[in-house]
Order: structure tokens, then sequence, then C-alpha cells
């Protein structure tokens, strides 16, 4: 081979993590650094036309022209389409699609787009949008669930009666004689608003038409090619083999991206309508009208609990403003009930959820999926209620832990559970014992200390498409280069999830990392994923990984016996070489291992493969796959806050936070995924929210949708204990959705300890915590003035 | 209107003809292929445009390019040395102050022109240096320790 | 979103800028560009000439005189911040200059830019789409108002953080007009309209600020936003104070945010030569309350900003009463 042979390496003997446990850099980090990691609106596009959307005005309407002939007349315009070129539905999930790339027939809210143009330049584009005349019918529209949910409401869908996109009613364990057997029974509703991802990087789709052969080319912003890739044939009605989606670096998605979106499709469309490229980029405020945010929601829980604290019953209602289209709607209402279990031992649980269209932004996926707001609702009634019974929040707790392995009432399978060890030691890092209670006040800050709980899925153990293929798929490449390449679908959205794959591979084999690269999502050359959401490439593409590695090392092992002429048990592998177990000494570099591999068959393909087992994909009962799993990661959070209590104004002054996520593959990515999560929580628990006026959109844009700066964000420490899930990869378990959920409780629970108040809205923002000590304040004057009255008229 | 625009990027002088309303965010994109520098907002409000004119940390999405005529403008692009990437550069990415990337640059010469400035600051000088600067991945700790490692405080 | 056409002129002394907009009607000064270039960019300005003042070195200083503090109107809001002699004998203006946005606009952005600073309103601060689809106001191409319903006149708030500082310090405004230049008090240069906020006439170009020396005062500026940088006040309050001994000698309080320009909270004159105790603390209170009479203007609910306006005016009063005693 042509470079010197290298040093045999002991790699198994080093005292310091290889591949898993090791914090590498990702390893894509370089050219985030330098300013070379190029994404979708970075793509040199010099021969592109701008694409421009026509988006509706109109709450809710019926379109009764599009007219697009006098912007068709315009020089430089080059396509002008409308909801007439696709008259395919599509949405994530098969069984209700029932949106299109561009409206027919109907608009549904502020922002649907209806035409798309593409022209020269920006502003030819502009000025052709400018020119499409409407002739539309309004109708009446919903801004809010219980508008929407009125009898005689006019539907936004036809056979959806009440606008009810989805109603789940289900029962597990008897409730009734649950919360009979309770010593203290209590229901309380809860709010929270509708947030937003917010990623960084707004919206953009690039398309190149291939006029000769017919062929399509989308670069995108996605976490789900393979969905986007399956959408634009739907729409398009193209051969699936005749579309090609790649996708660049990719500035975050938090579930914004889960699901194919119309501004893809439209940038597919209007490339095959202008026969070139087109490069469509979203506005800051178009990428908010895109939405797919966690939905308002409006929550009814009722506990049961002993006096000790054990839980006895849990009843629950949920209805969430879905807003105009179906997208993952029915999931997420279906996560709400099934993860009420699987965090706690609960041996009842009655879930009623209604999932409703309104005239707004469709709700979809977010990091934290379902389970935020009921975990919020949950956590806090907890508390309550603990209090009430004079139990510490942490001994209630305690009092309610799984023991694994365990299958839930609702046919979830727990195999690993942290929870415990998460719990002590957020207990001792925060100093719970010895502070909460105790903090006190000082001038106008008062301060508190709060915890709550939480855990996700890693993975949905079935898929929305089922196809009958494995849950993930990896193909490593070893060529004469003695380079290892993976190849992946999955999608590394800033996770860090091409990093993990590397680090398995590299744990597997032993081998450098010099030698191993990651090319992912280009669908002409990768294995097909179904994308990165639910938290699951770590557990099945990261077991996918192993397989393929193990299944590539096989090879090796073979070759290296071959060329030292010995049997492969008495080959030792080094991974950078092999040796003669009886004569160490006989040692070959991984390059002539390597070669003697491809002997005879060329270039290796070694694939490999994770299916999650039937009995893991949940309950029998309808809906029961959402929330089923092979593997929970749990999360135990505290937080400590002043409150200001003149201005109403929470800071949060340090969050420690202890996740289960299994064998953490990469301690330093784990801790960052942890502290993202925290804190996106922190955002939707303090300061974000949408608002609509009529349907309006009125924060689209990064001033008023508040995203915390870095002045009021908090140290966020980190503690990981690793339950070592019998089916993870390495014992691995998902590590960025389960440390979102508890936080705002656990701040609700610390500004209570703070201020004596409860908050059971969501934000738990400056004007909310005003208006609530004011409305104290008042009732404590009126008590006190009463008392007055009471002893005078004595 | 065109018109013929000279100033330093990133070390290098550069004289052409650039539209006179044309932002130095656009010019450096399009105009140079300098697309380290990125749009995350509809102007002003996120950070990730962020540059440095003359060591200051500015926002190229609003700036003009010909108010920066004859001015030192340094971008993502420019803070490598000789193929060597620079020790700010070097501490986001071993200690994960970046994730998904695409504040990275910003926040980068936001850090940049901070170090500068002051070659060993406090937690609160760094936290009021990003302040302008939104993450939406890191909830800014590991951003915090890269700039502090870079500014050789021990992690 | 690219911006519009305009032509670009650079005039490099003061009178040069005046005449140039005085020969095109449809021009405007940009200065740091933090507001008006995002503003140009979503269609709230038009204009076909764009005069860039930050050419103009005779704008940039910053003198000490034998009775007054010099600023010219193009220093930035970061130098202004940073200055030691300011910060610790104009602590007001110093923090009213440090609480605008965040670094990287207070790098750019300038003295008289904030003191110029376009009124918002959530019904404007918008994309040329969304207010085309709420069919504008009248603001800028629509007619009434959204912010309330039956109004004749615009409630725009006025949201920079400087001038309130500037009224509590009881400073002049210079302005060159063709006929050469000007000085008024600051409070003169406002006007309880969120569309024509400013009684700068439109040849006209704000030069300086001068602002008298207040040694034996003590002054502060504070403002309540959501997040700890980036936003705009919902509510700022400035206070500069003067105590002799157990009396109060010298009090004025500004207040911005809370209406369509900033403006000085008035009947505090008969704390002068008392103690500041509780009666004092709540006609101060009262007071401000009277002043701060936001509207709907942001998403922050209005009752809140109309709260946390007097709270904040006694709390900065009380703290710099017992600092300077």
């Amino acid at each position: 081979m042509n470079a010197p042979e290298p040093q045999v390496k002991e790699i198994a003997s080093s005292s310091e993590p290889h591949g898993v446990g090791a914090r590498r850099p990702f390893v894509d980090g370089i050219e985030k650094v330098t300013g070379t990691a190029r994404y979708t609106a970075d793509l040199p596009a010099g021969n592109a036309l701008v694409g421009m959307l026509l988006r509706s005005p109109y709450a809710h309407a019926e379109l009764l022209e599009v007219d697009i002939s006098e912007a068709l007349a315009l020089p430089g315009v080059r396509a002008v389409i409308t909801g007439d070129e696709c008259d395919m539905p599509y949405g994530v999930i098969p069984i209700a699609q029932n949106e299109f790339p561009l409206a027919r027939g109907k608009v549904r809210y502020i922002g649907d787009p209806i035409a798309a143009v593409a022209a020269v330049d920006e502003a030819t584009a502009r000025l052709a949008i400018s020119r499409i005349r409407l002739r539309v019918r309004e109708l009446p529209a919903y801004f809010k669930s219980p508008d929407a949910r009125q009898a005689d409401a006019v539907l936004l869908h036809e056979k959806k009666q009440g606008n009810i996109e989805r109603e789940v009613h289900n029962e597990f364990g008897d409730v009734a004689a649950g919360f009979a057997a309770a010593d203290l029974v209590r229901e309380d509703t809860y709010e929270c608003a509708e947030v937003h991802h917010a990623m960084m990087e707004p919206n953009a789709a690039l398309a190149a038409w291939d006029t000769e052969r017919g062929h399509l080319t989308l670069w995108s912003v996605t976490q789900v090619p393979y969905y986007v890739h399956l959408t634009l044939a739907r729409c398009m009605k193209m051969e699936a083999a005749h579309i090609r989606v790649i996708k660049p670096f990719s500035g975050g998605g938090f579930g914004h991206r889960t699901e194919c979106l119309n501004f893809e499709v439209v940038c597919g469309m209007l490339a095959r309508a202008a026969r070139g490229t087109v490069r469509l980029l979203q506005t800051r405020e178009e990428t908010f009208l895109a939405h797919r945010g966690r939905p308002e929601s409006q929550i009814r829980i009722k506990l049961g609990l002993k006096r000790d604290g054990s839980i006895t019953a849990c009843q629950a209602e949920v209805v969430q403003r879905g807003g105009a289209y179906g997208g993952y709607g029915l999931v997420t209402i279906l996560y709400a009930g099934a993860l009420i279990n699987g965090l706690y031992d609960i041996p009842a649980v009655k879930y009623d959820g209604y999932r409703v269209y309104t005239n707004t932004p469709a709700c979809g996926a977010m990091r934290g999926h379902g389970t935020v707001n009921i975990r919020f609702a949950f956590e806090s009634l907890l508390d309550a209620m603990a209090n009430e019974l004079g139990i510490d929040q942490i001994a209630a707790r305690r009092r309610n832990l799984l023991v694994a392995p365990a299958e839930t009432i609702n046919g979830l399978r727990v195999t690993s559970y942290g929870l415990g060890e998460c719990i002590d030691w957020v207990e001792g890092a925060s100093g719970w014992a010895a502070r909460k209670g105790k903090l006190g006040r000082s001038g106008n800050v008062s301060k508190g200390l709060g915890m709550a709980c939480s855990h996700f899925v890693s993975g949905s153990a079935k898929p929305v498409h089922w196809s009958g293929e494995p849950h993930a798929v990896i193909v490593l490449k070893l060529d004469f280069d003695a380079a290892v390449t993976i190849l992946t679908g999955a999608s590394d959205i800033g996770q860090g999830s091409s990093t993990v794959v590397t680090q398995i591979v590299a744990e597997v084999l032993g081998i450098d990392y010099h030698r191993i690269r990651v090319i992912a999502n280009d669908s002409a050359v990768t294995p097909k994923d179904n994308g990165s959401y639910s938290s699951r490439v770590t557990y099945m593409v990261g077991n996918a990984a192993a397989d393929a590695a193990e299944n590539l090392k096989r090879l090796l092992v073979t070759a290296a016996a071959r060329r030292l002429q010995v049997e492969e048990s008495e080959v030792i592998w080094y991974g950078e070489a092999a040796a003669v177990a009886s004569d160490p000494d006989r040692h070959i570099p991984f390059a002539d291992i390597a070669e003697e591999a491809l002997v005879g068959t060329g270039t290796l393909n070694v694939k490999g493969t994770f299916t999650c087992p039937p009995e893991f994909q949940g309950g029998k009962q309808r809906g029961g796959a959402v929330g089923s799993s092979m593997g929970f990661s749990y999360v135990a959070q505290a937080a400590e806050v002043s409150v200001d209590m003149d201005l109403g104004i929470v800071t949060v002054d340090k969050i420690w936070a202890a996740i289960d996520c299994g064998r953490a593959i990469n301690p330093m990515s784990v801790e960052g995924q942890v502290q993202g999560a925290v804190w996106m929580g922190l955002g939707q628990t303090l300061c974000e929210e949408t608002v609509y006026e009529n349907g309006r959109h009125m924060a689209a844009n990064m001033l008023d949708y508040r995203v915390p700066t870095i002045i009021e964000s908090p140290d966020i420490e980190v503690h990981i204990v690793e339950s070592m899930d019998p089916n993870g990869p390495f014992g691995a378990k998902e590590a960025s959705e389960g440390p979102l959920s508890g936080i705002m409780s656990a701040v609700a629970a610390a500004v209570e300890d703070a201020t004596g108040l409860r908050v059971r809205t969501l934000p738990i923002s400056p004007p909310r915590v005003f208006a609530a000590m004011q409305e104290a304040r008042n009732e404590a004057a009126a008590a006190a003035a009463e008392a007055i009255n009471k002893e005078q008229a004595r | 209107m065109k018109r013929i625009l000279g100033l330093w990027i990133n070390g290098r002088w550069r004289e052409e003809a650039v539209a006179e309303n044309a932002l130095l965010l656009d010019y450096l994109r399009d105009g140079l292929g300098l697309t380290g520098t990125k749009q995350g907002c509809d102007g002003g409000e996120c950070g990730a445009c962020t540059v440095l004119i003359d060591d200051q940390p500015r926002l190229a999405c609003s700036t003009l390019a010909h108010s920066v005529a004859g001015r030192r403008v340094e971008t993502v692009e420019g803070l490598a040395t000789e193929g060597n990437i620079s020790r700010l550069q070097r501490a986001f990415h071993e200690k994960l102050g970046t994730q998904c990337g695409f504040c990275t640059p910003g926040m980068l010469m936001a850090a940049e022109g901070l170090l500068r400035k002051n070659p060993h600051p406090g937690r609160d000088e760094i936290r009021s240096a990003l302040a302008g600067n939104l993450c939406r991945c890191t909830g800014y700790v590991k951003i915090i320790e890269s700039v502090e490692v870079a500014a050789g405080v021990p992690a | 979103m690219s911006m519009p056409d305009f032509q670009l002129l650079r005039p490099t002394t003061a009178a040069d800028a005046v005449a140039m907009r005085a020969a095109n009607a449809a021009s405007r000064y940009v200065a740091g560009g933090t507001d008006l270039l995002p503003n140009i960019r979503r269609g709230l300005v038009e204009a076909s000439v764009i005069i860039d003042l930050g050419n103009i070195a005779e704008l940039t200083h910053i003198e000490f005189g034998s009775d007054a503090l010099h600023i010219g109107a193009g220093t930035r809001l970061a130098t202004i911040a940073g200055d030691a002699a300011i910060r610790s004998r104009f602590a007001a203006l110093a923090q009213a200059a440090e609480a605008v946005a965040g670094p990287t606009h207070r790098a750019a952005a300038t003295l008289g830019g904030n003191l110029c600073l376009d009124t918002r309103c959530v019904y404007y601060n918008q994309s040329e789409f969304w207010r085309e689809s709420n069919d504008y106001c009248m603001k800028l191409k629509g007619e009434g108002c959204r912010v309330a319903k039956k109004s004749k006149r615009c409630y725009a708030a006025f949201s920079g953080d400087v001038a309130p500082a500037l009224i509590a310090l009881d400073a002049e405004i210079e302005i060159l007009g063709p006929n050469g230049s000007r000085r008024i008090a600051i409070a003169d240069f406002y006007r309880d309209d969120g569309m024509a906020w400013l009684t700068l006439a439109p040849d006209e170009l704000l030069t300086g600020v001068h602002i008298p020396l207040c040694d034996g005062w003590t002054t502060a500026y504070e403002k309540v936003r959501v997040r700890g940088a980036i936003d705009f006040p919902l509510a700022g309050i400035a206070v500069a104070l003067k105590r002799k001994g157990d009396t109060l000698e010298e009090l004025r309080i500004a207040c911005t945010g809370v209406s369509s320009r900033p403006l000085a909270v008035e009947g505090l004159d008969e704390l002068k030569g008392k103690p500041l105790d509780a009666a004092a603390l709540a006609i101060i209170v009262a007071q401000t309350e009277i002043a701060a009479g936001a509207m709907r203007t942001t998403l922050v609910e209005v009752l809140y900003r109309r709260g946390v306006a007097p709270v904040l005016a006694r709390r900065i009063t009380e703290r710099l009463w017992n600092a300077a005693a």
C-alpha cells in the first residue's frame, strides 16, 4: 500500500474511551467553525430562478378564482403555479392527508400558500406575486379550540364533525376504584400557550429540474429526506426513482422539519413548471407561518394519592388547538395520553383527548412531542397534592418509582430505569434538604427551589410508514483506500447523529477516526432512513451501525486470518492491525487486511440493520403504537429561581438536570443535548408564545417571539446516569427530548417556593406573575379588611 | 445603481462595482460567495450575520456595503490563518460550542471581537458581548465555556 | 428580502447633509442603520435617496465644556456607554445607552438615531404581507388605528432608551437646518403623535445634545423588558435626583415606551425641600401612573406596562436617594 505501515495500536488497552464513551468533537465541527459548512441557502444558485409564494390574507375562505394571467404576462416570469398544479393531498400520517402544497378550493389560515412564482430575480417575483388576483368567499373562522368545537361551527375539513381531527378515549386499570382508594383526590386545570421551534436557520429549498430526463433533484433543510422524497413523488405524480433528495447542513429542526413542508413540494413543482432550477428562500415570518410547533393546550387533570404519596389513579382531559391541517396531530394527541404512563408506577389511567382544527398554522411535532404540556400539568398537580399531604416533593416522586423490567398498563415496556438515581443526584446537587423553602427574600427578590421529573421515547417503535423494512439501515463501504465510509440516511440536524454513528463504528472496529468518513442524506447514495424524529437515531440507527460494523469486522477478521495464514480464532483484532495470538509479533496493518478483504470481491458494501420486535410496538388499543418504544430516557430536574416581587420577573439562576440516557455514547454531546433541551423548555416556561389576532400571527419574528438570550440563560449542570439499556446500542437511549418536559413544572414549583403562588398557565411571563401577585395582594388586603370588619362588628 | 466599492475583506483589498442599496450581508454572500455569514431573521433580531468591522462586531444585515468603504471587514472565513483554525474556533469545535452550526459564525465573530478588546473576560462580560446573538441548540452553556477556554480559563 | 433601489449619498459635513436632504424630497438620513435599514426592507420606509451620515466626523465628538457636556449626534451608543466620564458623571445616560438592544446594535447605532427612533407598534412593525392583509393602518398606507379602533390619532410608542435619560438630565438638542442651527429643550423635540413624533422639520438634522453638568446629582436609567437583551423597553424610567441632607432638592423623572413620546413625569415639584418619605413615594407612584398611559402597541399586556413604570420610578428614586445619603 501507499502509506508506511503504522504502529500497532492497542486501543483496547487504553484507559481513555476510544469510540463509545469518548467526548469526541463533532465529525462535522470543523466545517461549522470555519464557515465552510453549506446550508441550503448557501448552495451555489447563480443560475437559479427566484421562487416566491403568494400566501392567503384570509383565515378561512373559499377560493373562487386565482387569476394568474397578469403575473404570467410579466417579462422575466418563468412560471406561475396554483393549486391546479397538484391534486394529491399530502400529510405525514398516511391516514390523515388533507393538505395541498398550494391551496385548492379553500384557504384555512392566514399564510396558507395559494400560488407560487418563479422569476429571474426577486423584484420580478415580488411584482408577479402582487399581480395575482384572488376572488374568494370568506367563511367564519375559529382561532380557539372552544370556538371551533361549537355545534354550528363551519367545518374546516369535510366529515370532521365539531372540527375534531381526532378524539382519543381510553382507560387502563380501574380508575374509579383508584380514586375510591385514594386518601386525597384533587383536580385542576392547566393551560399552555402555543410555542414554535424557531431553529436558527430559516426554511429554504433548491430544486433542479432535468427536462431531458424528467428528473428532479431537491436540496432542503429537512429532518426527514425520505418523507420529503415520498411526498414529492406523490404530489408531483413522479416515479420515486426519478427524484433525488439531498439534505445539506441543516440549521436545527426540533421537529419543525419532521414532515414534508409545503415549500419543499412547491419548490419542486416550480422547477418543473419553469423547466429549470428554482431557489425558494423563506423569510423568518414565513418560517413561523409553516409552524408545526407545540399546540396551545387546555388540560384538566385529576390525581388520586394515598397518604404516603403513592398514586392510585390519574384522569386527564387534553384539548389541543391543532391548527388548519392534520400534520402529526393525531400522534400528538395520542402521545399526550400514552406517556402519562412510563414515568411512574400508576395503576389506573383514564384519558380523553381532543385534537381540534382551527384557522391557525398547523401544529406538529416539537421536541418532547405530545408529552410536554401534560407533564407540566401532572407534575404540578403532584406537587400541590404532596404539599397538601405534607410530603416532600422529592419523596412523593420516590414513592412512585417503577421497577425495571416493567410493562405499563397501556403496554409500554420499561427495560431500563435510572430515575431513582437521577432524583438522588438532583437532590444532593441542589442542596434540596437544606435549601428548599429556606432561600428566603432579600430586598425585592425572593428565591425558591423546585423540581420535577420527565421521560421520553428512544424512537417510536412503529414507524408511521409501515413498509415491513427494518427500522434502520446503515451501509459501510470499504474500498481500495482502506477507508471506511459510513453511508447513512440519518439526518444530522446539529444533534450530532453523524458523530454518534461514527463513534459506534470506531468502537466496534477499533480503527482510527481518520479512516472513517460519513456520507449522509443523499437519496442517490445513502440508504433510506425514516429521519431524525422521536429521538430514534442513536437507538435505532446506532444499533444498525453497530450491526454493520460487526458484519464488516467479521469479514476483516476472516481476511486477516487468510493473510496471516492462521485460523480466525487465532487472530487478535487491534483495529488498526491484526496479530497472531500465539505470536503477537506477527501482525499486519489495517491496509493489508483491507486489501486482502477485497481480493476476489472488490469494494465491500456491508449492511447493518435494526428492527424493533413486535412485542415493543405498544398495546393493542387503537393508537397503541404511539408512545411505544424500546427504551425510555429518564430525567430529574431542579430549578433555582429569583423572583422580582415588584416586577414579576422570574430569573432562573441555576438548573441541575440528571439524565438516564443509558450508555452515553458521547458524554459531551449528551450534556449539550440536555442543556439545549432544558433551555428550550425554559423558553416555553418563561417567555415564548405565539400570538394570533383574528388568525394573524402577531409574533412571526425573532423580536416578538422571544427566544431567550444568553443574558437570562442560566448555568445548566448535567449529570449522566447510565442505566445500560439491554437493547440500546452499547446500552444507550435517547438524551435530547426527555430533559425538556420537566422544566415547566420545576420552575413553577420554584416560583411557588419563592412567592407562595402556583402558576398554572404557561408561559410564566412577567405580566402573568405580576398580575398573580397583585391579585394575591388584593385578596390578602380584602381578607385583612374583612377581619377588621368582623372585629369591629364584634 | 452600482458604484465602485473598495474595502478590506479578510485581509484582502477588494474593489468592484457594488449596488448602492446592497446590504453588507448580501454583498458578502451573493457578491463574494462568503456564505459563512448567515441570515437568520428578517432584520437585526438574531445576530447570525455578525461580522467584524474594524475589529468591532456588527450586523451585516443592518449595514450598507458602501457605508464600510475603506474599512476592514472580517468574516468567519477569515478567522483561520494559513490553514490553522484559531484558538476560538478550536474551542468551539472541541468544547461543543456549536451544534447545528447556524449561529456559530456570528457567535464566533462576536466572541472574537470581545477577545481582541478584552483577552480575559469574565462570565458576565462574555454574556454581555454575546447578548445580541441567539442560539437555539446549546442553551449557551457550552458557548460560554468555549469562549472561556479560548481565553485561557482552565475548563 | 433584498433592498429596494435607492441612491446613496455620503456627505462629509453636516451642512452638506442638510443641503442634500433639502435637494431630495424623497430622501432619508441613515446613521447606524439598525432601525432604518430593517424598516426599509420591511417596506416601512420608502426613499429614493439615502443620506449616510456615517462619514461626518464633526458629529462624533464628546466634549466636556465649562457648563455642559456636548455629544455629537453621530456618536455610537457603545462609545457613550463605555465612556468612563459619562459613566461616572452622567450615569443615567450611560445606562440608557447600554440598555439599547444588543452589543452589535450599539456598536452601530448612534445617539441621534436613538433619539429619532421611529415609533413602534405591533400593527406597524410587520412585513408588507402582514400589513396588507390587515388593511394597513394610519401610520402607513392605511386608515384608522388598530390599537384604538375609534382613535383619530396614532398611538405607536416611542421606544428609545436614551431620550428619557436626557430629559431627566435636562438636555438640549442642537438642530441644523437650511437657515442655521437652533437649540431646543429635549422635551420640545417630541410630540405626542405616533405618526409625527418629532418636531424636527423635514429639512433639519439633529446634530448633537448639550447636557448641563450635574455634579451633585445622582442619576439612573432602568427598563423593564422580558429578555435581558435585544428587547425594546416595555417601560423605561430615568431618574435624576439631588439630595441635600434629609431633603430632596431636585427630582426629575422621565419615561419611555409608554406613549408616543418620551416624557417627563409631572407634578413632582411639591416634593422639593421635603424628605423622601412614604408619602413622597406615593406621589411619585401616582404621578408616574398618570404619565405611563401605555396603549396596546406591544404583545405584552398594557396593564403590565402601566403597572411597572411607577414601580420602577419608586425603586430607582429610593435607590438614588439612599445612595446620595
